[in-house]
């Protein structure tokens, strides 16, 4: 099934897009997992209204939502980014590796940071036309062009960089944490002045307001709500602008201050790469004890983050009193283990033929995995904004996921067809004849 | 001393004889040029303090202010990124590496590593204004274009510019949206006075009060506010932790927000603009020195014409931005991108015209000397002047006015061009480009030069 990635392989060392023959079908099985499974995160982004995250955190602890809220955060929620994320990372190596510079031609790493403008184009499209928020193309190709000088490290080096990256992300959020408390110190300092009637300092009442309005930020504003809510079952227009500082804001926020989140995970992503890990090379031995270490610790923290943050109906104030340490001081660390469980346990799935057909399928998603991705945006945004079906915060929160299941079904037959009429997924062609700037054939030989 | 020479430096100040000269000197010049600009930011000659100039008489510290405004302003950082292109073209296609390494693989380790240096720089030498990180992104971004050829860069300069330009004009529609909200609340204000007098009770919403109070805030953010001087003078003078927690937001502005909608554009525009004018040979004397000469000066004029305006218009809008926003469709500063490209890439053809010619050979090694060693000397403008201005140096903040700050300048460079002559008779590289080149080569290479060796830089 797999082949080997060693640039001997092919006769013609050329510049070119890889062949369906050279892809390696168990990453393409993992690539398809983790991007139907990103929609299992991203589909309350698009069909929900902001406030209905704050009715969910202070809800009652059962119900359809709740328990589908309890599983997705405690089991996925940043994981399937995260696989997604490891396989760009693995992706990029063989990118590079697959290929070699031709004297007269251009380099090989000029094709790959053309592909990643090109990626981050699209993002730019994802984000800005097709109206996407939580777009990941943009991020993925500016943190893929970081990647470049790594790429022939020692897979052991390269996950001491990863774990770097997620302490520094520990760091920051402790650090963030630790103003949160101070903020609160300063806050119930005045408070107790104020108590003893005693006349306040301007920075007293400073900290009085600055936390008072705090908590007013976490609580839903009605005004705010009713007025996205009217926004987003508007016309083309009506959204777009609704989005646009939104969604500009949140590009260079996310970039700027928390590239660590796909970083960290890129570099471990291409470590395990270095070692075999998907390439289907390991013992299966390895894979189940991967799988029971990754779920075992994962898991547990997971629910401990969910159970005492995430579900927080006594408000701020008393979780800040209450901890000393962020429960979100593990948010980062978490998905790596449950990351390496669920890849492992697909792994395992995928070695043990027992269901050859889903495998196939999924790697076929995988294997326009970038078209898949953008298509997701387009379904949605059609199925949910005014400009389209106009379902915006009109079905509740487990009622959204009848939608994920419809998409992926949907993506499970539709890129099982495709593929076997064309050699890569729509979009990807795109892609590959702007990244080599000239039209690429698409069609399969009629003999296959 | 050598005879002149226009393309290549074969002095003995040089290392590599591959060193193009007049990318030197522009680079020092650059250098030089950003300090009279920067030191406003390090000195606490803040934006405010400027209105105070602008609103008031124009005396000598206006008209100071407006040269420095109209000759220097964003002339001198595009003027650092032309070269920082042609620089580009220069390291990827005919740079000798002393390890075995691609140019890919060389190019981007060194950006990586000047984003590094930025943030020391911008984070730890507290210099919010600081341009290696922005110029190491763009460096990444760009990489893609080094083999372009010379037309399609052109027109990726003046895509740029325009892009720039668009930018610059959508920031004023969103000022012309909150003024025509302004004027609907003032309407609806008078309306309720009107009722009020007949008896009725009725106030502004909510919505209308916040859509009057930021038009009006706006307004009063173009006004001379002494308190506003007054306190950022006291916050300056602190001690480097409290410095530190109050400079980290405008940095992190600086190198997020302030990057992605305006700061790549400019950057770019004059990159690719290098870039193209690199690989038809400008910096390599192919034209004559009276087409330097003539195409400088023409540049230069339309640069200044256009930058006339904006002053005069930037004066509007700051003593009546309610008038000047109701006359007019454009921004003042809508030409800005086209003015300060014109005006760098005409300072460089004059440069060039010089160095073709014999006139003055002495002073331009000077600023080559100072150009070779770019970086060291950027970070050493930053320690010099932090430890100048800020409260746990000596805590010039906002003592000097602009005249004064010239002298400064003026000080500043005569050290840098002291030490960089003084230094590059015994070493072949600044130190920092001799540590930045050690990071990126992986590897501890020899700095010094053989003693032996007769060396008159001057």
């Amino acid at each position: 099934m797999d082949q080997s990635i060693t640039p001997g392989a092919n006769q013609e060392q050329s510049v070119r897009p890889v062949d369906t023959t050279e892809r390696i079908k168990s990453i393409d099985a993992i690539r398809g997992f983790a991007l139907l499974g990103i929609l299992m995160m991203n589909i309350p982004g698009f069909g929900i209204n902001w406030d209905f995250w704050y009715g969910m955190m202070h809800g009652p602890r059962a119900g359809k939502d709740y328990y589908t809220f309890a599983i997705v955060m405690t089991v996925f929620e940043g994981t399937m980014r995260g696989l997604f994320s490891m396989l760009f990372g693995a992706g990029m190596v063989l990118f590079m590796l697959n290929k070699k510079d031709v004297p007269g031609k251009p380099p090989v790493a000029e094709y790959y940071y053309r592909r990643l403008l090109w990626l981050v184009f699209f993002g730019l499209i994802n984000c800005f036309v097709i109206l996407w928020f939580g777009d990941i193309l943009f991020f993925y190709g500016l943190c893929g062009m970081l990647l470049f000088p790594f790429r022939k490290m020692n897979p052991k080096w390269l996950l001491v960089i990863g774990l770097a990256c997620v302490s520094f992300a520990m760091i920051k959020q402790e650090w963030g944490y630790s103003e949160l408390r101070e903020k609160r110190a300063s806050y119930r300092e005045a408070i107790v002045a104020k108590k003893e009637n005693k006349t306040l300092t301007p920075e007293q009442q400073g900290a009085i307001g600055t936390w008072e309005q705090m908590e007013k930020n976490q609580k839903p504003d009605t005004t705010y709500s009713n007025d996205n809510l009217r926004k987003m079952r508007g016309n083309y227009w009506s959204v777009f602008n609704q989005l646009l500082p939104q969604n500009a804001g949140f590009e260079v926020d996310y970039m700027y201050n928390d590239p660590w989140d796909m970083l960290c995970m890129m570099f471990i992503g291409m470590a395990l790469f270095g070692w075999g890990f998907f390439s289907n090379k390991l013992k299966t031995s390895t894979y189940l004890m991967w799988m029971l270490i990754g779920y075992g610790i994962g898991i547990p923290v997971a629910w401990m983050i969910f159970d005492n943050s995430w579900m927080n109906p006594l408000g701020l104030g008393y979780y800040v009193d209450h901890w000393r340490v962020s429960h979100d001081l593990f948010r980062e660390f978490r998905r790596i283990p449950i990351t390496i469980g669920h890849a492992s346990l697909l792994m395992l799935v995928y070695r043990s033929k027992l269901v050859p057909w889903l495998m196939r399928a999924l790697a076929n998603v995988g294997q326009m995995a970038f078209s898949n991705y953008l298509m997701q945006s387009i379904i949605c945004t059609f199925f949910f904004y005014g400009y389209g079906f106009g379902n915006y915060n009109k079905l509740r929160f487990h009622e959204l996921y009848y939608v994920v299941f419809a998409v992926w079904i949907f993506q499970l037959i539709f890129s099982s067809i495709w593929l076997r009429y064309f050699r890569f997924g729509p979009f990807e062609w795109v892609w590959r004849s702007l990244t080599y700037w000239k039209k690429m054939p698409m069609r399969k030989a009629a003999s296959r | 001393m050598h005879q002149p020479n226009s393309t290549t430096g074969t002095g003995s100040i040089y290392v590599n004889p591959s060193r193009i000269l007049s990318l030197d000197v522009l680079r020092g010049i650059a250098l030089l040029g950003l300090l009279l600009i920067s030191v406003r930011e390090f000195g606490g000659f803040t934006n405010n303090q400027q209105l105070f100039y602008i609103t008031g008489t124009h005396g000598w510290n206006f008209k100071l202010m407006a040269a420095i405004n109209i000759l220097l302003d964003g002339k001198m950082l595009a003027l650092f990124a032309l070269v920082f292109g042609a620089g580009m073209l220069l390291y990827v296609h005919t740079k000798k590496f002393p390890v075995a390494i691609t140019p890919a693989d060389a190019f981007i380790r060194k950006q990586m590593w000047l984003m590094g240096f930025g943030l020391v720089n911008a984070i730890l030498l507290l210099w919010p204004s600081d341009i290696l990180f922005s110029f190491g992104m763009a460096g990444i971004l760009l990489f893609a274009f080094t083999r372009m050829k010379a037309k399609g860069l052109f027109i990726l300069a003046i895509v740029c510019t325009l892009v720039y330009c668009g930018k610059l004009y959508w920031n004023y529609t969103d000022d012309q949206k909150v003024h025509n909200k302004w004027k609907e609340v003032t309407l609806v204000e008078k309306k309720i006075k009107a009722d009020s007098a007949l008896g009725k009770k009725d106030t502004l919403t909510k919505k209308q009060t916040e859509d009057k109070e930021r038009w009006e805030g706006m307004v009063k953010s173009f006004k001379y506010d002494s308190a506003a001087t007054a306190s950022e003078k006291k916050e300056m003078g602190k001690n480097w932790p409290k410095v530190f927690s109050h400079l980290l937001p405008v940095t992190q502005r600086r190198e997020s927000v302030w990057f992605y909608r305006t700061g790549v554009w400019e950057i770019s525009a004059m990159v690719f603009l290098g870039m193209a004018l690199f690989s038809i040979g400008f910096f390599t004397a192919r034209f004559k020195m009276t087409s330097y000469l003539l195409v400088g000066l023409l540049f230069t004029l339309v640069g200044f014409a256009l930058a006339w305006w904006r002053i005069k218009a930037n004066g509007a809008r700051i003593i009546d931005y309610n008038d000047y926003i109701d006359h007019h469709p454009l921004p003042y500063n809508i030409f800005f991108p086209f003015e300060r490209g014109l005006m760098a890439l005409g300072y460089a053809s004059i440069v060039m015209a010089f160095l073709g010619s014999s006139l003055l050979q002495w002073k331009w090694k000077l600023f080559a000397v100072v150009g070779q060693m770019a970086l060291t000397n950027y970070i050493l403008q930053t320690i010099i002047c932090t430890l100048f201005f800020y409260g746990y140096g000596f805590g010039n903040f906002g003592h000097l006015n602009q005249w004064q700050l010239l002298f400064f300048v003026a000080e500043v460079v005569l050290v840098q061009v002291v030490f960089s002559v003084f230094w590059l008779r015994y070493y072949y590289m600044g130190p920092l480009e001799w540590l930045l080149r050690c990071l990126v080569y992986r590897k501890r290479l020899p700095n010094r030069k053989p003693i032996t060796a007769e060396q008159n830089p001057s």
